[in-house]
């Protein structure tokens, strides 16, 4: 379940921050608690905690004293924000670097990006 | 003070050993002493009664030695350990000593069961009127659970060399106790001059019991376990 | 705040030989501390000086505070559970009973759920029992006893894998509910890796691993490639390993990579697998917690 090459409370943090950012986790949601995280990935609560504290720091969870954790408002606008920075430097860069190693043209890359996004009914262009 | 009485409990919690077995194995020798003397008018007196006191010295063995460890690692401290068993092996002493001298009172009522039968009764030591029957197998009951503490601890900081060691090493002292005497009939320092009375011997044995227990002590204060 | 153990030049001679060589830590609690070493590193040595049945030759412990020591205040909030305990020959019942009047803390449903789990026969003479029962009921004992300081001593022989992850999550479940100072001596290192925050890796009685879990994850990973690829990515890095047959290479390059780090090993094509905890421990003994510390920083 978890990945030897990261600490795991970023994995955590990741783990529920990719739920937010795809809806699974809707706002409002009540998300596990410490307790729950920790037996289920069977990982010390210590540690899971310090997962869900790098959340709430970035503003995407909210603690409501006495009955748990909730995803904060516009938490997932908030992620697909800065993924959106991102973007341009995790995906489109490598995939130019790459093109460019192949020998692929931009005017190429364009019409592979149409045809994938049209089969897989995804962005529009 | 719950120490003491914890560590108490736990060499009682399987109550057999310290509380039914020496009974059980002197009812058998007496019952078996009882048969034979039925039969063919046995030895008389016999020495049965050694039967209870080697009982002792094994439970002391066993409550230094064998339950040690595990009373250790609940977090006993060695000194309420010591002190726990110690009071213990008191208790006991004085409570089976009851017994004992109880016993002989009825041998001496029924003229020895009916036989002639001396099991409770020894000449010069164990002769006496009830009460100093009791303290003397006080006395020697303690003195030989104590002595039987010494055979456990020092098996469990020494192991078989240091028990070996330490059997040699009576063994050494008794030999050149033997020669002592040997050499000097008349030297009252060899200590047979101490003992001209049953009440007498009761005290060395007393004096003795009390230099285990503090010797005993010091050895077990720096065990591992 | 007082750590909870407190070990500070920690010396065990025995027989012209150091079991222990100035050992100094300090644990805070609650937490989850591992002590990882090799068979005869001194973790049992280190164990048993601290629950006071073996005595150090010099340095000092103090546990909550005080010395252990002949200390009952202290001995009754601590237990060590041993691999190789010596029972008295006692039934499991009586054993069980023993300890409970030993311990503030110990609970008895917590007892009787696990005896169940592990399938202990409680009639049974402890002389009987299998090396995994023994090893079971010394689990039971150490996690029942709910004391303040639990430690346990390899807690694994004669378990197979199931009843050993049945240790893990009953440990992990009993300790968040009831938060204490646990310290868990291992070499089975990857199977706990997830429970510890701490690590501590001992070797030849002295430590030489002191970190947090956490850090340790990624804090090396095996490159491999081509030859020239795994050249040029390893540039500039502390290299622990270097493997190769023919074209191909494999290092082990130590420091954490991030994204761009990725980024570049994907475009050289290289391989990237971080070194697992055990991997990682087993590195250590040859290096030291300098060295470590520098190569993260770089």
């Amino acid at each position: 379940m978890l990945d030897e090459g990261a600490p795991i409370f970023s994995q955590i943090a990741e783990r529920l921050s990719e739920e937010i950012a795809e809806g699974v986790l809707a706002e409002g949601e009540r998300v596990p608690s410490t307790n729950e995280l920790a037996a289920y990935y069977r990982i010390n609560p210590a540690t899971a905690a310090k997962g869900i504290n790098v959340l709430t720091d970035g503003g995407l969870l909210e603690k409501r004293r006495g009955i748990g954790m909730f995803v904060a408002a516009r938490a997932r606008e908030r992620l697909l924000e800065t993924r959106r920075q991102r973007f341009t430097e995790r995906y489109v860069e490598p995939l130019v670097a790459e093109a460019n190693r192949l020998g692929i043209d931009a005017e190429s890359v364009v019409a592979l990006v149409r045809e994938s996004s049209a089969a897989g009914g995804g962005v529009r262009v | 003070m719950t120490a003491w009485i914890n560590v108490g409990r736990y060499h009682l919690v399987d109550p057999i050993a310290y509380l039914v077995a020496p009974w059980a194995i002197l009812a058998f020798v007496f019952l078996i002493n009882l048969v034979i003397t039925e039969a063919e008018g046995g030895p008389n007196p016999t020495k049965a009664l050694a039967v209870i006191y080697l009982c002792f010295f094994g439970l002391g063995i066993l409550s230094a030695g064998g339950s040690l460890p595990f009373g250790l690692a609940l977090g006993a401290s060695r000194r309420s350990y010591y002190t726990g068993t110690l009071l213990l092996a008191v208790a006991l002493a004085a409570a089976d000593g009851l017994g004992l001298a109880l016993l002989q009172v009825a041998e001496r009522g029924t003229h020895g069961w009916g036989l002639a039968l001396h099991v409770f009764q020894v000449s010069y030591i164990l002769a006496g009127p009830w009460y100093l029957t009791w303290l003397t197998s006080f006395v020697g009951l303690t003195l030989l659970f104590v002595y039987g503490m010494w055979y456990g601890i020092i098996y469990r900081r020494w192991n078989r060399f240091g028990l070996v060691a330490f059997i040699v090493g009576q063994v050494a002292v008794i030999r050149v106790w033997i020669v002592i005497v040997d050499r000097g009939h008349n030297w009252g320092g060899a200590g047979f001059s101490f003992t001209p009375s049953p009440m007498g011997l009761t005290a060395v044995l007393a004096a003795l019991a009390v230099v285990l227990l503090i010797g005993g002590f010091a050895l077990m204060r720096r065990v591992s376990v | 705040m007082t750590p909870t153990i407190s070990v500070s030049g920690l010396t065990r001679r025995y027989r012209g030989q150091r079991a222990l060589d100035d050992v100094t830590f300090d644990i805070d609690g609650p937490s989850i501390t591992g002590l990882l070493g090799r068979n005869g590193a001194g973790k049992t040595t280190l164990m048993r000086i601290i629950a006071t049945q073996e005595f150090a030759s010099a340095g000092s412990v103090r546990v909550l505070g005080s010395s252990p020591v002949e200390n009952g205040a202290v001995l009754r909030r601590m237990v060590l559970v041993r691999e190789d305990q010596t029972f008295p020959r006692l039934r499991v019942r009586h054993l069980l009973r023993a300890a409970s009047w030993f311990y503030p803390n110990w609970s008895g449903g917590l007892a009787e759920g696990l005896v169940a789990d592990f399938n202990l026969p409680l009639n049974r003479n402890v002389g009987g029992l299998s090396r995994g029962m023994r090893t079971a009921l010394g689990i039971v004992i150490g996690l029942a006893a709910r004391a303040e300081v639990t430690m346990f001593d390899e807690p694994y022989a004669g378990l197979d894998a199931v009843a050993r992850q049945l240790f893990y999550d009953r440990m992990l479940a009993d300790f968040t509910d009831h938060p204490r100072t646990m310290l868990v001596s291992t070499h089975l290192i990857d199977e706990a890796a997830d429970l510890l925050e701490r690590v501590l890796v001992i070797d030849q009685g002295r430590i030489v691993l002191d970190a947090a879990a956490d850090d340790l994850r990624g804090a090396a990973t095996t490159v491999s490639g081509t030859v020239d690829a795994v050249e040029e990515f390893a540039a500039g890095r502390a290299v622990w390993d270097r493997r190769s047959i023919g074209s191909q290479e494999s290092v082990v390059v130590s420091g954490v990579l991030d994204d761009d780090d990725r980024a570049r090993a994907r475009q050289l094509r290289l391989s990237l697998t971080p070194l697992s905890l055990q991997q990682l421990v087993s590195q250590v003994p040859g290096r030291s917690n300098q060295d470590l510390k520098e190569d993260q920083s770089a």
